[in-house]
């Protein structure tokens, strides 16, 4: 530099590299499937053991991706009707239950204007093949009210192709608000207990602050209600990682 | 049909009925949970107690996170009706029972209300605290087996000491 009076410009070093390690940024987002994760009761955790043990065997022979509520899913079963000996179907996943391996998962779609749901299970070995074909959370856990929403929002086309993705890349969450038919519903969706933010209600104010009148603030500060799930799911993913190296 | 029966189970079922509704049997609970933390020993039903222990035992794992957590202090500031008890649950409970892992209070009997309904009391405390202790630990008397043969060995001991 031209500034300095005579002696030679001050060694600045050079920028120290920015290390990203992307092998934590990968642990850190590890997925453990909901249906591992035993429920509060009194049952004895050998049979959870058991069943994870099953579990695990099943997951060696046949992949089961990851995938969450909101997700279209295309899922071949085996059929012994049909002419191939095996049937497709495509929709999306709108409820995610059970726990351990009667786990099950209902897809939806809207087929020549006939709304279909159908409820698969994980674990049983007619399922030959489960592609996820668009990755994409929604606002809820439980998308039911795709029932009572307009049938566009549950019509997918069956032969699409899967939208590529980028590996180790966050989950998109669609924030879209839903449109419904007019009511009577099948659940009084705009009630507090199934707090749902994924519809666009269209309702008047004093329906909305009627509904309100159910609302039960002081669940939130229940605290015997709370399900601390960390330390199981810690261990569970130890022994899932344990088991599925060997 | 035996109605009686079939009311009498409830399947698994682990909350009390207690007061007039649900937001009623937390009121009442909150209640006793300041109370608890405000004298450190007090008297009620056993029911009461029993329902509220878990309550209070979850309320100290809260303060355990620091008044620093966001949700700590919303949880404190609920459960406790008198607001300077949250100072004290945070910065006298909280530092007590941070050695810990659990079991912060102790539940024991005490022999039924003198009024009309002859109700199953139970007294609750905070371990730890300045009061009186309830219980005395007893040494076991001479007579047991046990102590017996010890003495016999002490005994024996001292002749061959001795000798």
């Amino acid at each position: 530099r031209v500034s300095s009076d005579g002696k030679p410009p001050k060694f600045q070093p050079p920028p120290k590299p920015v290390i990203i390690d992307r092998k934590t940024q990968k642990e850190e987002r590890r997925f453990l499937s909901p249906e591992f994760i035993p429920p509060r009761g009194r049952t004895d955790p050998l049979k959870y053991y058991i069943e994870r043990k099953d579990m695990i065997q099943r997951r060696k022979v046949f992949n089961i991706p990851e995938f969450y509520v909101g997700h279209v899913l295309a899922v071949t079963t085996a059929d012994p009707y049909a002419s191939d000996k095996s049937k497709r179907f495509v929709g999306i996943c709108i409820q995610r239950g059970g726990k351990g391996l009667g786990a099950t998962f209902v897809l939806r779609n809207v087929i020549e204007d006939q709304g279909v749901e159908i409820c698969y299970e994980l674990y049983s070995p007619r399922i030959q093949a489960i592609e996820v074909l668009k990755l994409e959370k929604r606002l809820d856990e439980n998308l039911m009210y795709l029932r009572d929403a307009l049938p566009e929002y549950s019509t997918f086309d069956v032969n699409m192709k899967p939208v590529p993705r980028m590996e180790h890349e966050e989950i998109p969450v669609n924030k879209l608000q839903v449109r419904m038919k007019p009511k009577p519903w099948s659940k009084r969706w705009e009630r507090p207990k199934y707090n749902i933010k994924g519809i666009k209600f269209e309702l008047p104010e004093h329906k909305m602050k009627a509904a309100q009148k159910w609302s039960q603030p002081w669940l939130e500060f229940d605290m015997l209600r709370e399900y601390d799930t960390s330390k199981i799911e810690e261990k569970i993913r130890k022994e899932l990682s344990e088991e599925l190296e060997k | 049909m035996r109605l009686s029966v079939a009311a009498a189970i409830s399947h698994g079922r682990v909350y009390r009925r207690l007061g007039l509704s649900p937001r009623s049997r937390l009121d009442l609970l909150r209640n006793l949970v300041t109370a608890l933390v405000r004298h450190e020993r007090i008297e009620t039903p056993w029911a009461r107690a029993d329902e509220m222990r878990g309550y209070a035992e979850r309320l100290i794992d809260y303060a355990k996170r620091g008044d620093k957590d966001e949700r700590a202090m919303r949880m404190a500031d609920f459960w406790l009706t008198e607001k300077d008890l949250i100072h004290k649950l945070f910065k006298v409970l909280a530092p007590r029972f941070q050695p810990h892992p659990g079991g912060y209070t102790r539940l024991l009997q005490i022999p039924n209300r003198d009024g009309l309904d002859r109700a199953k009391m139970a007294v609750i405390e905070l371990k730890g605290n300045p009061l009186p202790p309830l219980v005395r630990p007893r040494r076991d008397s001479d007579k047991t087996l046990l102590n017996q043969l010890l003495k016999g060995y002490r005994q024996d001991a001292q002749r061959a000491a001795a000798a």
